[in-house]
């Protein structure tokens, strides 16, 4: 991952700030970046969102597509994750470069929504046994500066409650032999509950302290980080060290704590700006990527 | 502006697939109007004082008609009277989309000039594109832009067009909430039925008004007599899961409760499907693709050789059907040999075409509704509704099928055009060349724009490129009155006492580019057809009997082969090569004959031609050796009065020694073009394959020579031929000529393919391994494809992606089948017609002939004085028939005491039986031998007949 060169004298400034509760950037310990976000911005996806998170930007597009459900649970769908990490976002990612981190990202977002509670996958059951709806959420890094993965939770969750379904109903003949009939009204689409959807918080050990949403300098000063993904209730689905260094029992809880209040209050403002955005409906000026 | 359009489409592997399409929005496209100052066209077609009759809308007017308005009135669109007509975008793609030969029509009246149509894109214009809307269908959003874009378009008339005072659009439409919601919005609108009675000065224009769903209900009674039809999807479902099959229906020409449909089952093989009976027949019409249900095996039927004619007239429809239920029923139990028999479940595609048929004028004089019944038997009666039936009565006239509601005996549909006077040549012309399908429009005028200017020479690069063959003496052999000559010849001595022979054909590819539109026409024509008198030609004149045709003393391009032969007509060289050649002479096979046989000349010609014959008669014997077969079949030749261009005698043609001469070396040339094609495309030659018939259509010539105590081996083309020489009878000297009509019956028909897609070349008939068809490019298509392919072999000519395509090829090659099939169809009707023609000015002749089949209740007579083949039934429809005894094996048909062989020879006359204007007959009735209740006696030999001749 990209990385920056931090001098002694920096990472004492650093640390005596974040000591004080007062970063480089003039936020506090628990204080996201200015954070964009827009849904609906690649037209041939089923569901999509962008997000910008300081330089950091993120794209995911989700594609629904017909499959076959996995025979332990033949009444759900299910979602499949991709992350790319393209070589717009630092040049390293060339070649293969992004794949160990691509696949590091996606192991993680399976993870993250490996439960009963983040996504209703009852709800993507077209006809038990024999079809269902797949979601592949596909990630592309557009830009790395940083926290990726609360940038990427964030915007998959913007995508997924973007998302139309197709409706589609199963008819089945006199010979009990079933055939999948499409809507032919395009505006005619189910949505998904995205109200459970986790988002990740990311809290990097710096000095004694830790904070969120780390800046490339400020990770780089840090020995490790813990990933937490919490919901809107503040239930954390997943949790994850990474990173070289090691940390106390001591301060995993007490950044466990921080992460479900910091994750709480994040979802709120979430909901209430997707919302926002879906009322203005058609009429709504689309910033898109050259925004 | 950028706007895109989102659909979703289901995948063929059923998943569902989302589709974003870009769409452009334009502030560039015009009104299209005359009158119009603010749109920056550079041409207009809408006319500035459109004008018509009309009692609802006094003031100058444009039509925009909605989708299915033009879908089913197209009809009322083509006529002239209807102009300045607004074709929006949004109709277009519905009519392209909903049915293709609509939307070719409507293309063709939007080329035409006169008739002022206009295609307005309303769907890229800025201001009349709209987006579909939640919960709207898509046929809603297409009404609401047809009634955007006709708003624009009466705002913009009226703010850009101040001049054109009281200007209007006036959308036409069908759909009674589309007219509300227009009217609502302040729109003019009216139904196509109340715009088009309300045109004063063209009354007749209503009769084409195809009947639309309402007019329907108040036609007939509510009783329902067919069953439903399925809905497609539960017939697409059916035929997934195998409980429906689809295929293709063909009415039974001779009984109208029967119908056969063929399933096209795994690969090549077809099976065939009977239906009987009016309910199971379900309003289906020849050539429908339809879906069909197996009836369980205990109602399977055995189809019947019963002859029944639809007969009914429009008033009784009830009283009639307990009549055709009987009939219906006494076909089936008169069943020995059952076969799979279905009913039809619903209909998948219609393939419902204008018919050309006659009028069965009503029995109450005031009534507007009446019978039509088509000239082809296959196609049910249909009920149109017309105010002129008083006029039209005793004319042909086209009809088109609105629709077949499952309460109405016969389909409704409404009057296209008139084309003349029953009986009428030039009437009886055009209809035979409407139902054989064969396109004979005179040639538009992007064709003609491709022909060369004139006056027209061969440039020095033509030279260039060409071999200069005009020093040799070639000259053309063809039958009298002959103007276009796609082959000539030549032969001479060569210094080392070899013959060069070369076979020159009209280079009709250097003048018809691929893929332009003369190309496409040509193609789609496929041949030139020949009937009596006419000639509907393939090219246009200019080349087939000018710049093509290799006329005597002027230079021509042509493509020429050219031969080393030994004097034992072996072959040892072959070259081909373009070249240009000046015909020394044009001559008649008769002509040609006679120099040969004179003696006294010795000029280059006779010589020429005297090499010629005689090589060909070598070629000849070693082709029959090879096991050729030489078929017979009586060519008839009409004498036509040069004035009334009424046939005045009849003889069969006559075959001469330079006949042969000619097609023997047409067939070398064809067969050497066809190994060269082959060997250079071995994917892609268009080549011609006459496959081996199967041994079983072989049994009734068996049978036949063998009540003559004669064998017929047909293990082989070689034995065939063998034996059918061997075979004569004394004192029957036609004997082995009415055999070998007999033989050629029994062939299979020969076809065009491509190499790439088959792997069985041998012509039967030829005994050839490959054979091609290179000779004639002037009337055949199917030549040009093989010119440009050798062309291409010998490095004269460049290739083109779709010459190398063999789909394509193959697709070809089916058309042109299909267009030789049709054209020889409508060339045997031409016959048929111009022999009634004659015998109508004969009166009655008495006529010995043999008979050439026996049948059940018939014998079928050949007269071999005309060609003329017909039928003696010996049951009568008013009479009790005879008592008959049928012998399958004999074949012998015993009638009272006296029993019939094939080739007996008979005694019948011959008349025109005119009873049926429609489909007039030749009717033979036997003279000799005199059986008592069955035969006629001898009439008088007319003295009466001769005199109308004598007269003028």
């Amino acid at each position: 991952m990209a990385t920056v060169q931090v001098s002694e004298a920096e990472k004492v400034y650093i640390l005596h700030g974040i000591r004080d509760d007062l970063r480089v950037d003039g936020r506090g310990c628990e204080d996201y970046r200015h954070m964009e976000i827009e849904t609906d911005v690649v037209s041939n996806t089923d569901g999509s969102a962008k997000i910008t998170l300081g330089h950091t930007a993120v794209l995911v597009g989700v594609k629904a597509e017909i499959g076959k459900p996995r025979p332990l649970v033949p009444n759900e769908g299910y979602l499949e994750f991709f992350v790319d990490c393209s070589a717009n976002a630092t040049p390293e990612f060339e070649g293969r470069g992004g794949e160990e981190l691509g696949t590091e990202l996606s192991n993680t977002l399976y993870k993250v929504f490996n439960n009963k509670h983040s996504v209703d996958l009852k709800s993507l059951s077209i006809s038990a046994g024999e079809h269902c709806w797949v979601l592949y959420v596909d990630v592309l890094l557009l830009q790395c500066d940083g926290n990726l993965y609360d940038a990427i939770s964030i915007a998959i969750k913007a995508a997924l409650f973007n998302t139309k379904i197709p409706r589609v109903h199963i008819s089945s003949d006199d010979e009990g032999g079933k055939e999948i009939e499409l809507s032919d009204d395009p505006y005619d689409c189910m949505r998904l509950d995205v109200e459970n959807v986790p988002c990740i918080v990311t809290l990097c050990k710096v000095g004694h302290r830790h904070v969120v949403d780390a800046t490339l300098q400020e990770k780089a000063c840090s020995v490790a980080s813990l990933i937490i993904s919490v919901t809107h209730k503040g239930t954390v689905t997943c949790t994850r060290k990474v990173g070289g260094g090691s940390l106390d029992p001591e301060s995993i809880y007490e950044m466990t704590e921080a992460g479900k209040r910091v994750g709480k209050a994040l979802h709120a403002p979430l909901m209430k700006l997707l919302q926002q955005e879906e009322s203005l409906g058609t009429k709504r000026q689309k910033v898109g990527f050259l925004g | 502006m950028l706007k895109s359009k989102t659909f979703i489409k289901k995948t063929r592997s059923g998943g569902v697939m989302k589709i974003v399409r870009e769409h452009y929005l334009r502030d560039d496209i015009w009104c299209g109007s005359e009158v119009c100052a603010d749109c920056k066209q550079e041409s207009t077609v809408l006319q500035g004082d459109a004008c018509i009759e009309s009692n609802l809308c006094a003031y100058p007017h444009y039509l925009i008609p909605d989708t299915n308005v033009v879908l089913h009135q197209i009809d009322v669109l083509e006529d002239p009277v209807i102009r300045n007509v607004i074709i929006l975008q949004t109709v277009l793609q519905e009519v392209r989309h909903r049915s293709a030969p609509v939307y070719k029509r409507l293309k063709d009246i939007i080329h035409e000039k006169e008739k002022h149509f206009y295609t307005f894109t309303n769907e890229h214009h800025s201001e009349t594109f709209v987006e579909r809307e939640p919960g709207e269908s898509a046929n809603d959003r297409n009404d609401r832009a047809i009634r955007v874009a006709t708003k624009w378009y009466s705002q913009h008339l009226k703010t850009s067009a101040p001049d054109a005072e009281g200007l209007k659009v006036v959308l036409l439409t069908n759909d009674n909430g589309n007219k509300q919601k227009a009217e609502e919005s302040g729109l003019l609108v009216y139904k196509c039925e109340e715009y088009i009675k309300s045109l004063i000065a063209n009354p007749e224009l209503v009769d084409c008004l195809a009947l639309s769903n309402d007019d329907k209900n108040e036609v007939t009674s509510s009783k329902v007599l067919f069953p439903e039809h399925l809905p497609l999807s539960r017939i697409q479902a059916g035929i997934k899961s195998g409980t429906f099959l689809q295929g293709t229906f063909r009415a039974s020409r001779d009984n109208y409760l029967e119908a056969t449909v063929f399933v096209q089952g795994e690969g090549e093989d077809t099976t065939e499907v009977l239906i009987q009976g009016l309910q199971n027949l379900n309003r289906a019409v020849h050539q429908d693709v339809v879906a069909v249900q197996l009836l369980p095996r205990d109602q399977w039927v055995a189809p019947s050789s019963v002859v029944l004619q639809d007969e009914g007239t429009a008033k009784d429809d009830d009283a009639e059907e307990e009549e055709e239920e009987e009939k219906a029923l006494r076909i089936s139990a008169a069943e020995a040999s059952r076969k799979p028999t279905a009913r039809i479940v619903g209909i998948i595609k219609r393939s419902w075409r204008p018919f050309c048929g006659m009028l069965n004028t009503s029995q109450i004089k005031e009534s507007t509704r009446h019978l039509f019944t088509p000239a082809d038997r296959r196609i049910p009666r249909i009920r149109i509704e017309t105010r002129q039936a008083a006029t039209l009565a005793g004319q042909r006239i086209m009809v088109a099928i609105d629709g077949w509601p499952k309460h109405s005996r016969y389909p409704n549909g409404h009057f296209v055009r008139s084309l003349g006077g029953a009986g009428d040549k030039e009437t009886e012309q055009e209809v035979l060349l409407l139902e054989h399908d064969v396109p004979h429009q005179a040639f538009s005028q992007a064709v003609l724009s491709f022909l060369p200017k004139m006056p027209w020479c061969i440039t020095p690069e033509d030279m260039m490129k060409r071999e200069d063959l005009r020093h040799l003496t070639v000259c053309s052999v063809d039958p009298p009155g002959c103007t276009d000559i796609d082959d000539a010849l030549h032969c001479r001595e060569l210094d080392n006492g070899n013959l060069e022979v070369g076979v020159h054909i009209a280079d009709v590819s250097h003048f018809i580019r691929p893929g332009n539109a003369m190309d496409k026409e040509a193609a789609n024509r496929g041949t030139t057809v020949y009937l009596c008198g006419k000639r509907i030609d393939m090219v246009p004149e200019l080349l087939s009997s000018n710049l093509c045709s290799l006329r005597s003393n002027v230079e021509r391009l042509a493509f020429s082969c050219i031969w080393e032969i030994n004097h034992k007509a072996e072959i040892l060289k072959t070259r081909f090569t373009k070249s240009v050649i000046n015909s020394k002479a044009s001559l008649t096979y008769a002509e040609a004959q006679m120099k040969i046989d004179d003696t006294s000349k010795n000029d280059d010609i006779t010589k020429s031609l005297r090499g010629l014959n005689k090589i060909a008669k070598i070629l000849k014997r070693h082709r029959i050796e090879k096991g050729a077969l030489t078929l017979s079949s009586l060519e008839v030749r009409f004498h036509i009065d040069s004035e009334t261009h009424d046939p005045i005698d009849l003889q069969t043609k006559e075959l001469m020694e330079t006949n042969s001469m000619v097609e023997e070396f047409m067939l070398l040339a064809n067969i050497s073009v066809a190994q060269k094609i082959y060997d250079e495309f071995p994917d892609c030659a268009m080549l011609r394959k006459h496959p081996a018939p199967p041994p079983s259509n072989y049994d009734i010539l068996l049978k036949a020579a063998k009540s003559k105590e004669v064998e017929i081996h047909t293990d082989s083309a070689k034995a065939l031929a063998d034996s059918l020489d061997m075979a004569r009878v004394d004192g029957f000297p036609y004997f082995n000529t009415l055999l070998r009509i007999l033989a050629t019956r029994c062939m299979m028909q020969a076809v065009y393919f491509c190499s790439g897609m088959d792997s069985d070349f041998h012509h039967y008939g030829l005994a050839s391994p490959i054979y091609t068809h290179f000779t004639s490019p002037i009337r055949r298509y199917a030549d040009i494809i093989v010119h440009r392919l050798l062309a291409v072999a010998i490095g004269a000519d460049s290739t083109y992606p779709d010459l190398m395509d063999k789909q394509k090829q193959s697709a070809l090659s089916n058309n042109l089948n299909y267009r030789h099939k049709m054209s020889q169809y409508a060339q045997r009707a031409s016959v048929a017609f111009h022999t009634q023609l004659f015998f109508k000015s004969r009166g009655i002749l008495n006529e010995e002939g043999f008979v050439l089949f026996v049948r059940k209740n018939a014998i079928i007579v050949l007269i071999p004085k005309f060609g003329l083949e017909g039928t003696v039934f010996f049951d009568k429809k008013d009479k009790a028939a005879p008592n008959l005894v049928f012998d399958e094996e004999g074949p012998s048909l015993k009638v009272e005491q006296h029993t019939f062989h094939i080739f007996d020879r008979v005694k019948v006359t011959i008349s025109l039986d005119d009873s049926n204007i429609q489909h007039q007959k030749i009717r033979m009735s036997l003279i000799d031998p005199v059986i008592p209740g069955v035969s006629v006696p001898v009439p008088d030999v007319e003295p009466q007949a001769k005199k109308p001749k004598l007269d003028r």
